[in-house]
């Protein structure tokens, strides 16, 4: 699909400008723009300075389940529904928006940034098609995402129960090995 | 602490609290309502007051903002000092995200 207007391109090259920086894939960008895949694939130069990455997106709905993606995506899509339900935005804009705020999170609070936006994204879809779906946990009621085909009516959350080997990753066993 | 000093400095914090929200919310409306709780009517609202009505609203013996953790569990979460504080403050972050925005009725 071409573009006529001009002021349509425009944004719709902020839009994809935005969402490069913020990390998306191609096929995120080709999905929420109007652009060719040539000019998505030159701005993409343009701005991070290599190529996009080739291949499919990640897809699997069982990474949401493990503990620390779990808690990462329970809370970006608190924060996306409350976006939704109460600023009056919605559809891609919410998506940044709340990437942003989720961003700001792990930014406050020294977090490894589990969540990549081609992530979120995917989530989203996935929560859109029935794949996942959001239950409250029986403990502290708080929401979170769960597989649409499990039973959610007496749900704990990883973070009421805490499972043993949880969040000791590589990464962090080598971390304490340095401090 | 006597009773005027008290009063003034309540009238200092719904002041700067309303400036605040005011700020925040024309610099970025959308993240603005998240981090206040708020939701479009009330944005609405704080966006339309004038200087003066500001003003006149401030000086009141009572609070404007209040307290977000109308939940025993958050405030344990995020208060208490738990091995791993990160993780308490990102639970209290989902249950507080979760939660319904202040509206007015």
């Amino acid at each position: 699909m071409r573009n006529k207007s001009i002021i349509t391109e425009a944004k719709q090259i902020q839009l994809a400008t935005e969402l490069i920086s913020l990390g998306a894939r191609l096929q995120v960008l080709e999905m929420n723009t109007n652009l060719s895949r040539e000019r998505l694939v030159k701005l993409y130069k343009e701005i991070r300075g290599v190529s996009p990455p080739k291949g499919m997106l990640p897809y699997s709905e069982d990474w949401f389940m493990s503990w620390q993606p779990n808690m990462h995506s329970s809370l970006f899509i608190n924060i996306y529904n409350y976006v939704v339900a109460n600023t009056g935005v919605n559809g891609i804009d919410a998506l940044i928006k709340s990437y942003c705020l989720y961003m700001e999170h792990i930014k406050v609070n020294e977090l490894d940034k589990v969540l990549s936006l081609t992530r979120a994204w995917t989530l989203i879809r996935f929560i859109d098609s029935g794949v996942l779906c959001i239950a409250p946990c029986v403990s502290c009621r708080g929401k979170f995402v769960v597989h649409s085909l499990e039973i959610h009516s007496n749900h704990v959350c990883g973070l009421c129960n805490i499972p043993s080997r949880a969040g000791k990753t590589k990464k962090a066993a080598m971390l304490a090995a340095i401090h | 602490m006597d009773s005027n000093q008290i009063l003034d400095e309540i009238r200092d914090i719904n002041l700067s609290y309303m400036l605040l929200a005011k700020q925040m919310l024309r610099e970025d409306r959308v993240s603005a309502m998240y981090r206040l709780g708020i939701n479009q009517d009330i944005a609405d609202i704080l966006e339309q007051l004038t200087s003066a009505q500001l003003i006149k609203m401030a000086a009141s013996n009572m609070l404007l903002c209040r307290f977000r953790f109308d939940d025993r569990l958050i405030a344990e979460m995020l208060s208490t000092d738990s091995r791993d504080q990160s993780v308490a403050k990102s639970h209290a972050s989902i249950l507080m995200a979760g939660k319904s925005a202040e509206a007015v009725v």
